[in-house]
């Protein structure tokens, strides 16, 4: 399986990395908003790491970190790391089982224990650790980052929380403001802050306590996901639904800000006088603009269409369908929508290259700016 | 045309002057919150102002630092928002301001950089001594200069946009008392102690605001017209369709009080600390005197504007400080209902409304809402020089019956 990045690259954690002193980042804008697809590269003459072996990838604003599972597991960080560290496996990380990065630290689940390592330091201990009890009543609740056995890790202190056993998590999504989780059971639960909507009960507070999320009652969901301030998530049947805020078309629901943005950017792109205001006026009435998607709404990315997984970053949105394709949409600055501009776009778009080039994509992950996914070759269909 | 590129060379010249000589008097201190990844991007902009670059590099890096720093600033609860977040989007702004005016700026570079300015001003802590403050001064000169001799040509249109047939007439049983220049104590002991509302006259005579500068529209226009400060849309907070945006002064103005491009709906520039971003306003006004029958500082003052065109309204609501309103130009009707009455006011059940009553004082939905009718209440219309004195926790219902320009000091 090959990985391909696109979006921020600045501390040369898409590619580049190598010519980067310590410390230093990319200053020009096609070094730092990578908007096609590049292909990731292992730097095997720097490390071990079997350029062959599968690999995960978790992601950052400044970082990404590549997880070796198989046989001699480790991780490798690219990014803003240091030069000695950056393209050789993290040694903390030896036999590690799963891992997750945020932009202070790297969290390590072990057999037996986790352990946080504080990235902006060169320490030589963890900077927090936790036994992993493998008590019969919850070893039952898979090890699944950021869940753990009777809890979760936190995105800031304290790190572990506990959870609910009566909720039966299977698989949880943080932000720095809310959480999303997904019971055995394919039950939604939201807590945390909810001014933007993303808690998905219909109204802007916040909730201390997991809830579900009545909306999607008698719908089993198999994954979620959370942006900085959206949440999404994909039913059995793989479709796919979105709440929260839609500033840049994160929700892929029609946006105003992104339209009156798109506006002013063509008219000063206008040589001629006057720009009559009449570009304003123009935008019928008729169009219902979305700031804030307080309940899910069921987001048609393409007609005929399931979706397999699906993965968030800070303001946009990436999901793969059964057949193989990657569809972005929201913020795309820096390029992390993949569609060769740095247009953001309130309605989901294939990303054409993989399809151009033959390429079936499995997987996808969102670090906060950029977008990582994991193709394989198309098989030619025989005749 | 010489002219012209003789004023912008000098716009480098002038901000270069105020930035720091060179990286190493150049600060950058920040708490742990800031991770080190931030840090370093910061570092980077502070050694391309100082080094040969191109503006697209200097541009780029600004931007990262803003939209990262943009992220936090969105993240929790505004209160809770570390003030470090809030420096680090301020220098983002400076970094992005001298990215700008850097050479040979356009007319529109200038306004960029002035409206970048504004937004570290708004959302940003202040950094460097204020430098900010210190380059949008530098800034309206410059625009001040290169419009000069367009401005001359256009007399101001006064069309006020919308007509405000309802003029209240206030019922002597129910007019709020009024008292020309009231001693401390006898405010203190009749209407403060007690909670009293009162019009106070003859009290902010001296305002620069009421005689050496009378506030105008033009005057608003010379003194802040480029510069950006936040206006609600709609007719009333409680609406659906209301929401905040970001105009300059002039645009603000032309929209919503000259109505100059047809757009429907009312603008509000309301409860905005104007007289922290504009020091030149604040130089037009006092603090009433009174305030100092409170416990806290001249410092611990909110001092909020509140400018807009006939036909804005604050719906009912109560507010948790004592409130002189002072009115500088035009008139309000006022209503006010004490809070021992709160009961037939019917509050927004929610957290985020509570202090805020459903009932439209001035057409009530007498079946929603039957026990409206029968709360007492005092009202005004408030003219240019009065001071009403708004006990705390008081409901108060403010419409404008024209082109308004209110200020309001909150206290304790």
């Amino acid at each position: 399986m090959r990985w391909f990045g696109f979006g921020f690259n600045a501390f040369g954690q898409i590619y580049g990395q190598d010519k980067l002193l310590e410390g230093e980042c990319f200053e020009n804008e096609q070094e730092v908003k990578v908007s096609s697809p590049t292909e990731l590269t292992a730097q095997e003459d720097r490390s071990d790491c079997r350029l062959k072996t599968d690999c995960q990838i978790r992601a950052s604003w400044s970082r990404r970190a590549s997880l070796y599972l198989n046989g001699d597991s480790c991780v490798c960080l690219s990014g803003f790391v240091s030069n000695e560290s950056c393209g050789s496996p993290v040694k903390e990380s030896r036999g590690c089982k799963d891992a997750i990065i945020s932009e202070s630290y790297l969290i390590l689940a072990f057999s037996d224990r986790l352990e946080s390592w504080d990235l902006q330091k060169k320490e030589t201990s963890p900077s927090w650790s936790m036994e992993i009890k493998t008590d019969p009543e919850i070893s039952g609740t898979p090890l699944n980052l950021p869940l753990v056995p009777g809890g979760y890790i936190a995105t800031k202190t304290p790190l572990y929380r506990s959870l609910s056993p009566h909720l039966r998590a299977k698989s949880l999504a943080l932000s720095s403001e809310h959480a999303i989780l997904l019971s055995a059971s394919g039950t939604v639960y939201t807590w945390g802050l909810g001014s933007h909507g993303q808690l998905g009960h219909g109204g802007l507070t916040p909730e201390e306590e997991p809830r579900a999320v009545e909306a999607l009652w008698g719908m089993p969901m198999s994954c979620v996901a959370t942006g900085g301030w959206h949440s999404v998530c994909i039913s059995d049947g793989g479709d796919l639904y979105v709440w929260g805020w839609n500033e840049s078309g994160q929700l892929g629901l029609p946006s105003r800000g992104l339209r009156k943005a798109m506006q002013q950017q063509s008219s000063q792109q206008q040589e001629e006088s006057p720009c009559t205001s009449t570009a304003e006026e123009g935008e019928t009435h008729e169009e219902v603009f979305i700031s804030i998607q307080a309940f899910p709404a069921l987001l048609d990315i393409t007609p005929s269409c399931e979706v397999s997984t699906v993965s968030c970053g800070c303001r946009h949105t990436a999901a793969v369908t059964t057949t193989g394709d990657l569809y972005t949409w929201g913020w795309g600055d820096y390029g992390q929508l993949g569609h060769q501009t740095l247009i953001s776009s309130d309605e989901p778009q294939r990303v054409e290259l993989f399809k151009e080039q033959q390429m079936r994509v499995v997987d996808v992950v969102c670090g906060a700016w950029n977008t990582f996914a994991s193709v394989v070759k198309e098989e030619v269909a025989g005749p | 045309m010489s002219k012209d590129v003789s004023l912008m060379d000098t716009l480098w010249t002038k901000i270069s002057a105020v930035l720091p000589k060179d990286e190493e008097q150049f600060p950058l201190p920040f708490g742990d919150i800031v991770e080190s990844s931030v840090v370093e991007m910061l570092r980077r902009s502070r050694r391309q102002l100082y080094s040969d670059t191109t503006s697209a590099s200097r541009m780029l890096t600004a931007k990262i630092i803003l939209d990262f720093s943009w992220e936090k600033l969105n993240t929790g609860t505004w209160r809770h928002v570390d003030k470090e977040w809030r420096r680090v989007y301020s220098y983002g702004c400076l970094f992005k301001v001298a990215a700008l005016c850097r050479g040979d700026p356009s007319a529109e570079d200038v306004l960029e950089a002035l409206r970048t300015c504004d937004m570290g001003l708004l959302m940003g802590a202040a950094i460097m001594e204020d430098l900010l403050q210190v380059i949008v001064r530098i800034l309206q000169g410059d625009v001040r200069k290169s419009t000069k001799e367009e401005d001359s040509e256009h007399p101001e249109v006064k069309r006020i946009k919308m007509e405000c047939p309802h003029v209240p007439v206030i019922r002597e049983e129910v007019a709020i008392p009024r008292v020309k220049r009231p001693s401390l104590e006898s405010f203190n002991t009749n209407y403060l102690l007690p909670l009293k509302p009162l019009i106070l006259e003859g009290t902010i005579e001296h305002w620069p605001a009421l005689n050496q500068h009378p506030w105008s529209i033009e005057y608003l226009r010379s003194v802040a017209g480029c510069r950006t400060v936040p206006v609600e849309v709609g007719s009333r907070y409680t609406d659906e369709g209301w929401s905040q945006t970001l105009l300059t002064v002039n645009e603000f103005i032309d929209r919503y009080i000259l109505n100059k491009d047809g757009v429907k709906g009312s603008g509000y520039l309301a409860q905005h600390q104007l007289f922290d971003q504009i020091p030149e306003l604040k130089a037009d006004i006092r603090p009433p005197d009174y305030c100092c029958l409170g416990e806290g500082d001249e410092e611990d003052i909110t001092v909020n504007a509140w400018f807009g065109p006939g036909g804005t309204v604050s719906p009912l609501h109560q507010d948790p400080q004592q409130n002189f309103l002072a009115q500088v130009v035009g008139s309000k009707y006022i209503r006010l209902y004490s809070p021992e009455d709160t009961d037939k006011l019917y509050p927004h059940q929610s957290q985020l409304l509570h202090n805020t009553s459903q009932v439209d004082v001035e057409n009530p939905d007498t079946e929603r809402f039957p026990e409206f009718a029968k709360a007492p209440y005092l009202e005004c219309v408030l003219q240019p020089g009065d001071v009403l004195f708004i006990p705390v926790q008081h409901w108060h219902y403010v419409r404008s019956l024209e082109l308004s320009f209110s200020v309001s000091f909150w206290w304790s």
